[in-house]
Protein backbone atom coordinates (compact mmCIF):
# COMPACT_ATOMS: atom_id res chain seq x y z
CA UNK A 1 0.00 0.00 0.00
CA UNK A 2 1.69 3.18 -0.60
CA UNK A 3 -0.03 7.04 -0.82
CA UNK A 4 0.99 9.95 -2.64
CA UNK A 5 2.59 12.38 0.10
CA UNK A 6 0.56 15.93 -0.01
CA UNK A 7 1.89 19.28 0.46
CA UNK A 8 0.00 20.91 3.25
CA UNK A 9 -1.29 24.89 4.34
CA UNK A 10 -0.43 26.98 2.03
CA UNK A 11 -0.39 31.02 1.53
CA UNK A 12 -1.17 31.74 -2.14
CA UNK A 13 -1.64 35.08 -3.27
CA UNK A 14 -5.53 35.84 -3.98
CA UNK A 15 -6.69 36.00 -7.68
CA UNK A 16 -6.11 39.40 -7.77
CA UNK A 17 -2.52 39.29 -6.48
CA UNK A 18 -1.71 36.71 -8.56
CA UNK A 19 -2.70 39.03 -11.80
CA UNK A 20 -0.63 42.14 -10.36
CA UNK A 21 2.45 39.85 -9.99
CA UNK A 22 2.11 37.99 -13.28
CA UNK A 23 2.40 41.39 -15.20
CA UNK A 24 5.39 42.43 -12.94
CA UNK A 25 7.24 38.95 -13.80
CA UNK A 26 6.16 39.57 -17.33
CA UNK A 27 7.88 42.92 -17.24
CA UNK A 28 11.34 41.25 -15.77
CA UNK A 29 13.53 40.51 -18.51
CA UNK A 30 13.75 36.60 -18.82
CA UNK A 31 17.53 36.42 -17.52
CA UNK A 32 16.78 37.90 -13.95
CA UNK A 33 13.76 35.95 -12.89
CA UNK A 34 14.96 33.11 -11.81
CA UNK A 35 17.25 35.24 -8.83
CA UNK A 36 14.19 36.93 -8.37
CA UNK A 37 11.92 34.12 -8.30
CA UNK A 38 10.96 34.57 -4.74
CA UNK A 39 9.84 38.53 -4.88
CA UNK A 40 8.62 38.00 -8.31
CA UNK A 41 5.88 35.02 -6.53
CA UNK A 42 7.39 32.62 -9.29
CA UNK A 43 6.19 29.66 -8.09
CA UNK A 44 2.77 30.89 -6.65
CA UNK A 45 -0.16 29.29 -8.36
CA UNK A 46 -2.08 32.19 -8.51
CA UNK A 47 0.89 33.71 -10.38
CA UNK A 48 1.17 30.60 -12.66
CA UNK A 49 -2.58 30.73 -13.26
CA UNK A 50 -2.80 34.34 -14.14
CA UNK A 51 0.75 33.77 -16.52
CA UNK A 52 -1.01 31.19 -18.46
CA UNK A 53 -4.06 32.89 -19.28
CA UNK A 54 -2.61 36.05 -20.24
CA UNK A 55 -0.06 34.09 -22.23
CA UNK A 56 -2.89 31.73 -23.96
CA UNK A 57 -4.16 35.45 -25.12
CA UNK A 58 -0.74 36.70 -26.58
CA UNK A 59 -0.42 33.46 -28.57
CA UNK A 60 -2.60 35.06 -31.23
CA UNK A 61 -0.57 38.78 -31.56
CA UNK A 62 2.94 37.45 -30.96
CA UNK A 63 3.43 33.50 -31.02
CA UNK A 64 7.10 34.15 -30.98
CA UNK A 65 7.27 35.97 -27.66
CA UNK A 66 4.48 33.67 -26.32
CA UNK A 67 6.67 30.94 -26.73
CA UNK A 68 9.82 32.19 -25.36
CA UNK A 69 7.45 33.22 -22.26
CA UNK A 70 6.30 29.44 -21.37
CA UNK A 71 9.14 28.21 -22.46
CA UNK A 72 10.85 29.99 -19.61
CA UNK A 73 8.09 28.92 -16.88
CA UNK A 74 7.97 24.98 -17.81
CA UNK A 75 11.54 24.60 -17.67
CA UNK A 76 11.21 27.30 -14.19
CA UNK A 77 8.71 24.48 -13.16
CA UNK A 78 10.49 21.48 -14.09
CA UNK A 79 14.10 22.02 -13.11
CA UNK A 80 15.06 22.02 -10.11
CA UNK A 81 11.58 20.26 -9.07
CA UNK A 82 9.94 22.43 -7.42
CA UNK A 83 6.71 22.22 -4.95
CA UNK A 84 3.83 24.20 -6.79
CA UNK A 85 0.63 24.86 -5.45
CA UNK A 86 -1.34 22.11 -3.77
CA UNK A 87 -2.01 18.48 -4.74
CA UNK A 88 -1.98 18.28 -9.15
CA UNK A 89 -0.89 21.66 -9.36
CA UNK A 90 2.81 21.28 -10.42
CA UNK A 91 1.34 18.64 -12.94
CA UNK A 92 -1.04 21.16 -14.68
CA UNK A 93 1.19 23.51 -14.56
CA UNK A 94 3.53 21.58 -16.28
CA UNK A 95 1.41 20.40 -18.62
CA UNK A 96 -0.30 23.67 -19.40
CA UNK A 97 3.03 25.85 -20.14
CA UNK A 98 3.51 22.52 -22.51
CA UNK A 99 0.38 23.06 -24.28
CA UNK A 100 1.29 26.79 -25.02
CA UNK A 101 4.23 26.07 -26.62
CA UNK A 102 3.51 23.47 -28.52
CA UNK A 103 0.56 25.97 -29.47
CA UNK A 104 2.94 28.48 -30.16
CA UNK A 105 5.92 26.27 -32.25
CA UNK A 106 2.21 24.70 -34.05
CA UNK A 107 1.72 28.50 -35.19
CA UNK A 108 5.38 29.58 -36.14
CA UNK A 109 4.96 26.10 -38.30
CA UNK A 110 8.27 24.66 -35.85
CA UNK A 111 6.66 20.88 -36.52
CA UNK A 112 9.02 18.77 -34.99
CA UNK A 113 9.34 20.77 -32.12
CA UNK A 114 5.39 20.93 -31.89
CA UNK A 115 5.03 17.42 -31.18
CA UNK A 116 7.85 16.73 -28.20
CA UNK A 117 5.81 19.72 -26.45
CA UNK A 118 2.69 18.14 -27.51
CA UNK A 119 4.56 14.73 -25.42
CA UNK A 120 5.50 17.12 -22.75
CA UNK A 121 2.17 18.22 -22.09
CA UNK A 122 0.64 14.62 -22.09
CA UNK A 123 3.34 13.85 -19.54
CA UNK A 124 2.15 16.84 -17.14
CA UNK A 125 -1.38 16.52 -17.89
CA UNK A 126 -1.80 12.51 -17.17
CA UNK A 127 -1.54 13.68 -13.62
CA UNK A 128 -4.03 15.75 -13.12
CA UNK A 129 -7.06 15.38 -11.29
CA UNK A 130 -9.49 16.77 -14.81
CA UNK A 131 -7.37 14.80 -16.91
CA UNK A 132 -9.84 13.69 -19.30
CA UNK A 133 -10.65 17.64 -20.37
CA UNK A 134 -6.53 18.60 -20.43
CA UNK A 135 -6.27 15.71 -22.49
CA UNK A 136 -8.92 16.53 -24.78
CA UNK A 137 -7.42 20.13 -25.37
CA UNK A 138 -4.63 18.77 -26.08
CA UNK A 139 -5.76 16.32 -28.92
CA UNK A 140 -7.07 19.16 -30.60
CA UNK A 141 -4.12 20.80 -30.50
CA UNK A 142 -2.63 17.77 -32.06
CA UNK A 143 -5.54 17.51 -34.82
CA UNK A 144 -4.99 20.47 -36.08
CA UNK A 145 -0.89 19.87 -36.48
CA UNK A 146 -2.23 17.03 -38.14
CA UNK A 147 -4.04 19.35 -40.56
CA UNK A 148 -1.42 21.45 -41.34
CA UNK A 149 0.81 18.36 -42.16
CA UNK A 150 -2.21 17.36 -44.37
CA UNK A 151 -3.15 14.45 -42.95
CA UNK A 152 -6.63 14.90 -43.84
CA UNK A 153 -7.91 11.31 -43.66
CA UNK A 154 -6.98 11.24 -39.96
CA UNK A 155 -8.02 14.30 -38.84
CA UNK A 156 -11.62 13.34 -40.37
CA UNK A 157 -11.37 10.36 -38.87
CA UNK A 158 -10.67 11.43 -35.20
CA UNK A 159 -12.61 14.58 -35.19
CA UNK A 160 -15.94 13.04 -34.39
CA UNK A 161 -14.34 11.04 -31.33
CA UNK A 162 -13.11 14.42 -29.78
CA UNK A 163 -16.02 16.33 -30.55
CA UNK A 164 -17.94 13.85 -28.43
CA UNK A 165 -15.48 13.79 -25.32
CA UNK A 166 -15.55 17.43 -25.27
CA UNK A 167 -19.46 17.33 -25.60
CA UNK A 168 -19.50 14.57 -22.55
CA UNK A 169 -17.21 16.87 -20.94
CA UNK A 170 -19.77 20.21 -21.01
CA UNK A 171 -17.17 21.50 -23.32
CA UNK A 172 -19.55 23.35 -25.66
CA UNK A 173 -17.39 25.80 -27.06
CA UNK A 174 -13.90 23.39 -27.32
CA UNK A 175 -16.70 21.11 -29.36
CA UNK A 176 -17.67 24.12 -31.50
CA UNK A 177 -13.46 25.27 -32.29
CA UNK A 178 -13.34 21.17 -33.70
CA UNK A 179 -16.02 22.05 -36.20
CA UNK A 180 -13.17 24.48 -38.00
CA UNK A 181 -11.26 21.56 -38.80
CA UNK A 182 -14.01 20.22 -40.64
CA UNK A 183 -14.47 23.28 -42.60
CA UNK A 184 -10.94 23.74 -43.26
CA UNK A 185 -10.89 19.92 -44.43
CA UNK A 186 -13.60 20.64 -46.96
CA UNK A 187 -11.72 23.68 -48.08
CA UNK A 188 -9.39 21.94 -48.68
CA UNK A 189 -10.69 19.62 -50.41
CA UNK A 190 -11.81 21.75 -53.13
CA UNK A 191 -15.42 22.21 -51.38
CA UNK A 192 -15.41 25.66 -50.38
CA UNK A 193 -19.28 26.14 -50.80
CA UNK A 194 -19.66 23.35 -48.17
CA UNK A 195 -17.07 25.19 -45.64
CA UNK A 196 -19.10 27.92 -45.90
CA UNK A 197 -21.97 26.27 -44.47
CA UNK A 198 -19.84 24.94 -41.48
CA UNK A 199 -18.74 28.29 -40.66
CA UNK A 200 -21.86 30.02 -41.08
CA UNK A 201 -22.78 27.24 -38.28
CA UNK A 202 -20.28 27.85 -36.39
CA UNK A 203 -20.53 31.78 -36.42
CA UNK A 204 -24.05 31.58 -35.25
CA UNK A 205 -23.46 29.16 -32.87
CA UNK A 206 -20.16 31.37 -31.68
CA UNK A 207 -22.55 33.84 -31.20
CA UNK A 208 -25.22 32.34 -29.23
CA UNK A 209 -22.02 31.12 -26.83
CA UNK A 210 -20.51 34.55 -26.98
CA UNK A 211 -17.65 33.50 -28.37
CA UNK A 212 -15.48 36.61 -29.90
CA UNK A 213 -12.44 34.69 -30.80
CA UNK A 214 -14.61 31.71 -32.44
CA UNK A 215 -16.87 34.29 -34.55
CA UNK A 216 -14.13 36.17 -35.74
CA UNK A 217 -12.05 33.16 -36.64
CA UNK A 218 -14.84 31.80 -38.79
CA UNK A 219 -15.35 35.38 -40.63
CA UNK A 220 -11.71 34.71 -41.40
CA UNK A 221 -12.62 31.51 -43.12
CA UNK A 222 -15.44 33.10 -44.87
CA UNK A 223 -13.54 35.47 -46.19
CA UNK A 224 -11.11 32.76 -48.06
CA UNK A 225 -13.57 30.64 -49.31
CA UNK A 226 -16.34 33.33 -50.79
CA UNK A 227 -12.89 34.95 -52.32
CA UNK A 228 -12.10 31.38 -54.12
CA UNK A 229 -15.55 31.40 -55.64
CA UNK A 230 -14.98 35.34 -56.65
CA UNK A 231 -18.34 36.26 -54.28
CA UNK A 232 -16.96 39.51 -53.59
CA UNK A 233 -19.66 41.36 -51.57
CA UNK A 234 -19.69 38.26 -49.00
CA UNK A 235 -16.38 38.22 -48.70
CA UNK A 236 -16.26 41.83 -48.03
CA UNK A 237 -18.55 41.27 -45.80
CA UNK A 238 -17.02 38.76 -43.53
CA UNK A 239 -14.06 40.91 -43.55
CA UNK A 240 -16.12 43.95 -42.05
CA UNK A 241 -17.29 41.92 -39.36
CA UNK A 242 -14.56 40.25 -38.59
CA UNK A 243 -11.84 43.32 -38.55
CA UNK A 244 -13.04 44.90 -35.51
CA UNK A 245 -13.44 41.62 -33.71
CA UNK A 246 -9.76 40.84 -34.89
CA UNK A 247 -8.69 44.21 -33.33
CA UNK A 248 -10.46 44.11 -29.61
CA UNK A 249 -8.63 40.54 -29.72
CA UNK A 250 -5.45 42.11 -30.64
CA UNK A 251 -5.34 38.71 -33.22
CA UNK A 252 -2.66 39.80 -35.72
CA UNK A 253 -2.63 36.31 -37.34
CA UNK A 254 -6.13 36.50 -38.01
CA UNK A 255 -5.85 39.95 -39.33
CA UNK A 256 -2.93 39.15 -41.53
CA UNK A 257 -5.40 36.55 -42.69
CA UNK A 258 -7.82 38.72 -43.42
CA UNK A 259 -5.77 40.76 -45.75
CA UNK A 260 -5.21 37.01 -47.54
CA UNK A 261 -8.51 36.37 -48.21
CA UNK A 262 -8.94 39.63 -49.68
CA UNK A 263 -5.96 39.93 -51.33
CA UNK A 264 -7.03 35.88 -53.13
CA UNK A 265 -10.10 38.09 -54.00
CA UNK A 266 -8.86 40.91 -55.64
CA UNK A 267 -6.65 38.08 -57.82
CA UNK A 268 -10.12 36.33 -58.56
CA UNK A 269 -10.88 39.68 -60.13
CA UNK A 270 -8.14 40.27 -62.46
CA UNK A 271 -6.57 42.89 -60.25
CA UNK A 272 -3.34 41.93 -60.27
CA UNK A 273 -1.46 44.89 -59.16
CA UNK A 274 -3.75 45.47 -56.24
CA UNK A 275 -3.79 41.58 -55.53
CA UNK A 276 -0.01 42.04 -55.12
CA UNK A 277 0.10 45.02 -52.82
CA UNK A 278 -2.68 42.94 -50.48
CA UNK A 279 -0.18 40.11 -50.48
CA UNK A 280 2.70 42.04 -49.03
CA UNK A 281 0.41 44.18 -46.63
CA UNK A 282 -0.59 40.22 -45.37
CA UNK A 283 3.38 39.54 -45.72
CA UNK A 284 5.03 42.54 -43.72
CA UNK A 285 2.02 41.61 -40.92
CA UNK A 286 3.48 38.12 -40.56
CA UNK A 287 6.29 39.43 -40.35
CA UNK A 288 5.81 41.21 -37.04
CA UNK A 289 4.70 38.22 -35.61
CA UNK A 290 7.45 35.74 -36.89
CA UNK A 291 5.32 33.84 -39.19
CA UNK A 292 7.82 32.62 -41.87
CA UNK A 293 6.29 29.85 -43.30
CA UNK A 294 2.96 31.69 -44.48
CA UNK A 295 5.43 34.46 -45.69
CA UNK A 296 7.44 31.62 -47.58
CA UNK A 297 3.92 30.51 -48.77
CA UNK A 298 2.56 33.88 -49.99
CA UNK A 299 6.20 35.03 -51.86
CA UNK A 300 4.89 31.83 -54.48
CA UNK A 301 1.84 33.67 -54.80
CA UNK A 302 3.00 36.67 -55.61
CA UNK A 303 5.66 34.89 -57.65
CA UNK A 304 3.04 33.70 -59.74
CA UNK A 305 1.01 37.17 -60.29
CA UNK A 306 4.28 38.82 -61.24
CA UNK A 307 4.69 36.18 -64.13
CA UNK A 308 1.68 37.10 -64.89
CA UNK A 309 2.48 40.72 -65.12
CA UNK A 310 5.82 39.33 -67.51
CA UNK A 311 8.10 40.25 -64.18
CA UNK A 312 10.06 37.42 -64.36
CA UNK A 313 12.85 38.50 -62.59
CA UNK A 314 11.08 39.75 -59.49
CA UNK A 315 9.26 36.42 -59.81
CA UNK A 316 12.52 34.33 -59.31
CA UNK A 317 13.50 36.55 -55.98
CA UNK A 318 10.33 35.61 -54.74
CA UNK A 319 10.99 32.00 -55.47
CA UNK A 320 14.81 32.29 -54.46
CA UNK A 321 13.55 34.05 -50.70
CA UNK A 322 10.97 31.50 -50.41
CA UNK A 323 12.72 28.16 -51.04
CA UNK A 324 15.35 28.08 -48.31
CA UNK A 325 12.15 28.34 -45.43
CA UNK A 326 9.90 25.80 -47.30
CA UNK A 327 13.02 23.65 -46.92
CA UNK A 328 14.42 24.56 -43.75
CA UNK A 329 10.31 23.97 -42.34
CA UNK A 330 9.64 20.99 -43.70
CA UNK A 331 6.69 22.42 -45.43
CA UNK A 332 4.11 20.20 -47.07
CA UNK A 333 5.85 17.18 -47.89
CA UNK A 334 3.39 15.99 -50.33
CA UNK A 335 5.10 19.14 -52.22
CA UNK A 336 8.47 17.62 -52.71
CA UNK A 337 8.06 16.67 -56.34
CA UNK A 338 6.85 20.69 -57.33
CA UNK A 339 9.35 21.76 -55.25
CA UNK A 340 11.80 19.95 -56.85
CA UNK A 341 10.56 21.03 -60.04
CA UNK A 342 10.45 24.65 -59.34
CA UNK A 343 14.19 24.97 -57.49
CA UNK A 344 15.51 23.52 -60.68
CA UNK A 345 14.11 25.88 -62.95
CA UNK A 346 14.88 28.43 -61.05
CA UNK A 347 18.31 27.35 -61.18
CA UNK A 348 18.11 27.74 -64.99
CA UNK A 349 16.22 31.25 -64.57
CA UNK A 350 13.32 30.30 -65.87
CA UNK A 351 10.67 29.54 -64.08
CA UNK A 352 8.40 26.22 -64.48
CA UNK A 353 4.91 27.83 -63.90
CA UNK A 354 2.98 24.63 -63.75
CA UNK A 355 4.88 23.02 -60.63
CA UNK A 356 4.86 26.48 -58.91
CA UNK A 357 1.62 26.64 -59.25
CA UNK A 358 1.38 23.74 -57.83
CA UNK A 359 3.49 24.12 -55.20
CA UNK A 360 1.71 27.14 -53.70
CA UNK A 361 -1.56 25.57 -54.11
CA UNK A 362 -0.04 23.33 -51.60
CA UNK A 363 -0.05 26.33 -49.52
CA UNK A 364 -3.48 27.90 -50.23
CA UNK A 365 -4.73 26.90 -47.23
CA UNK A 366 -2.13 26.78 -45.01
CA UNK A 367 -3.38 30.22 -44.09
CA UNK A 368 -6.27 28.68 -42.02
CA UNK B 1 -22.13 40.94 -27.92
CA UNK B 2 -21.05 40.37 -24.81
CA UNK B 3 -17.75 38.28 -24.67
CA UNK B 4 -17.78 35.08 -23.10
CA UNK B 5 -17.76 35.61 -19.60
CA UNK B 6 -15.64 33.56 -17.16
CA UNK B 7 -17.22 31.35 -14.37
CA UNK B 8 -18.02 33.53 -11.74
CA UNK B 9 -16.57 32.62 -8.14
CA UNK B 10 -19.57 32.49 -6.25
CA UNK B 11 -20.88 29.69 -8.06
CA UNK B 12 -17.69 27.66 -7.59
CA UNK B 13 -18.28 28.47 -3.94
CA UNK B 14 -21.58 27.90 -4.18
CA UNK B 15 -20.33 24.24 -5.46
CA UNK B 16 -18.22 24.22 -2.51
CA UNK B 17 -20.57 24.65 0.10
CA UNK B 18 -23.12 22.40 -1.49
CA UNK B 19 -20.35 18.99 -1.14
CA UNK B 20 -18.52 20.49 1.80
CA UNK B 21 -21.33 18.32 4.11
CA UNK B 22 -20.19 15.17 1.96
CA UNK B 23 -16.37 15.83 1.92
CA UNK B 24 -16.16 16.27 5.48
CA UNK B 25 -18.28 12.80 6.81
CA UNK B 26 -16.00 11.33 4.04
CA UNK B 27 -12.93 12.65 5.69
CA UNK B 28 -13.81 12.26 9.54
CA UNK B 29 -16.22 8.87 8.93
CA UNK B 30 -13.94 7.20 6.04
CA UNK B 31 -10.31 8.16 6.46
CA UNK B 32 -10.74 8.43 10.40
CA UNK B 33 -9.22 12.35 9.98
CA UNK B 34 -10.17 14.09 13.40
CA UNK B 35 -11.88 17.16 12.95
CA UNK B 36 -9.27 19.61 13.35
CA UNK B 37 -7.16 17.38 10.43
CA UNK B 38 -10.84 17.54 8.24
CA UNK B 39 -10.86 21.10 8.49
CA UNK B 40 -7.43 21.92 7.24
CA UNK B 41 -7.84 19.02 4.18
CA UNK B 42 -10.97 21.59 3.65
CA UNK B 43 -9.39 24.68 3.89
CA UNK B 44 -6.85 23.36 0.95
CA UNK B 45 -9.37 22.00 -0.98
CA UNK B 46 -11.51 25.53 -1.08
CA UNK B 47 -8.06 26.77 -2.30
CA UNK B 48 -7.55 24.61 -4.55
CA UNK B 49 -10.77 24.20 -5.96
CA UNK B 50 -11.20 28.01 -6.61
CA UNK B 51 -8.13 27.52 -8.91
CA UNK B 52 -9.06 24.38 -10.77
CA UNK B 53 -12.04 25.72 -11.91
CA UNK B 54 -10.12 28.70 -13.44
CA UNK B 55 -7.75 25.94 -15.40
CA UNK B 56 -7.87 26.09 -19.25
CA UNK B 57 -10.19 22.63 -19.25
CA UNK B 58 -12.29 23.47 -16.82
CA UNK B 59 -13.88 26.70 -17.06
CA UNK B 60 -16.50 25.54 -19.20
CA UNK B 61 -17.14 22.49 -17.63
CA UNK B 62 -20.39 21.99 -15.54
CA UNK B 63 -20.83 22.08 -12.01
CA UNK B 64 -21.41 18.03 -11.58
CA UNK B 65 -18.19 17.40 -13.33
CA UNK B 66 -16.60 19.70 -11.04
CA UNK B 67 -17.73 18.31 -7.94
CA UNK B 68 -16.61 14.41 -8.91
CA UNK B 69 -13.07 16.31 -9.40
CA UNK B 70 -14.00 17.80 -6.18
CA UNK B 71 -14.58 14.40 -4.49
CA UNK B 72 -11.70 12.70 -5.86
CA UNK B 73 -9.26 15.41 -4.71
CA UNK B 74 -10.83 15.27 -1.26
CA UNK B 75 -10.78 11.22 -1.09
CA UNK B 76 -7.13 11.43 -2.35
CA UNK B 77 -6.47 14.01 0.53
CA UNK B 78 -8.02 11.48 2.86
CA UNK B 79 -6.44 8.46 1.75
CA UNK B 80 -2.58 10.02 1.60
CA UNK B 81 -3.20 11.64 4.81
CA UNK B 82 -4.24 8.76 6.80
CA UNK B 83 -1.60 5.98 5.32
CA UNK B 84 1.13 8.96 6.17
CA UNK B 85 0.19 8.98 9.49
CA UNK B 86 -0.10 4.63 9.45
CA UNK B 87 3.26 5.31 8.55
CA UNK B 88 3.33 2.19 5.98
CA UNK B 89 2.03 0.14 8.79
CA UNK B 90 -1.41 -1.47 8.12
CA UNK B 91 -4.32 -0.57 9.31
CA UNK B 92 -6.22 -2.37 12.63
CA UNK B 93 -9.36 -0.80 11.16
CA UNK B 94 -10.92 -3.46 9.36
CA UNK B 95 -12.93 -0.91 7.58
CA UNK B 96 -10.44 1.73 7.17
CA UNK B 97 -8.14 -0.41 5.74
CA UNK B 98 -10.31 -1.66 3.42
CA UNK B 99 -11.27 1.81 2.16
CA UNK B 100 -7.68 2.67 1.87
CA UNK B 101 -7.13 -0.54 -0.11
CA UNK B 102 -9.32 1.52 -2.81
CA UNK B 103 -8.74 4.01 -5.49
CA UNK B 104 -9.51 7.11 -4.35
CA UNK B 105 -11.78 8.18 -7.65
CA UNK B 106 -14.21 4.75 -6.83
CA UNK B 107 -14.57 5.89 -3.42
CA UNK B 108 -15.66 9.40 -4.92
CA UNK B 109 -17.91 7.71 -7.58
CA UNK B 110 -19.75 6.29 -4.54
CA UNK B 111 -19.65 10.10 -3.27
CA UNK B 112 -21.16 11.38 -5.85
CA UNK B 113 -24.10 9.14 -5.89
CA UNK B 114 -24.86 10.12 -2.27
CA UNK B 115 -24.98 13.54 -3.26
CA UNK B 116 -27.09 13.19 -5.65
CA UNK B 117 -29.50 11.02 -3.52
CA UNK B 118 -29.44 13.27 -0.58
CA UNK B 119 -30.38 16.20 -2.93
CA UNK B 120 -33.09 14.35 -4.81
Amino acid sequence: MSGRILPFRHRPLSSEAGIEAAKKVLATPLDERIARARALHLDDPETLLALCGMLRERMASAPASALEEVEFLYRFIEAPKREIGLFDERDYFLGETALLAGTACRCLSRREEAWIWFDRAEAGYRHTMNAPAELSRLSYQRLAERFEERQLDLVIELLPSLVESFHKLGMTEDALKCRFLEGLALYERDEPAASIEVFNFICREAEALGSHQLLAESYVNLIQAHAILGEAEAAIEASRRAIPLLRELDNRIALAKVQWGLATLLRQEGRTREAIDCYRTAQEDFESIGMRADIAALNLVVADLLLEEGRSVEALREISEALPVISELKMAPEGMAALTLVRESVRRQEVNRQALRELHGYFQELQN
Amino acid sequence: MEKNSPRRPDEIESVFALSLGVIHSALVAYYRLTEDEAQGAEEDLFTWFQRLARRGGSGQMPAKLLRISLLSAACQYGRSFQLWKLGGEASEDRELAALLAREPDEVAGDLDRRFDEERS
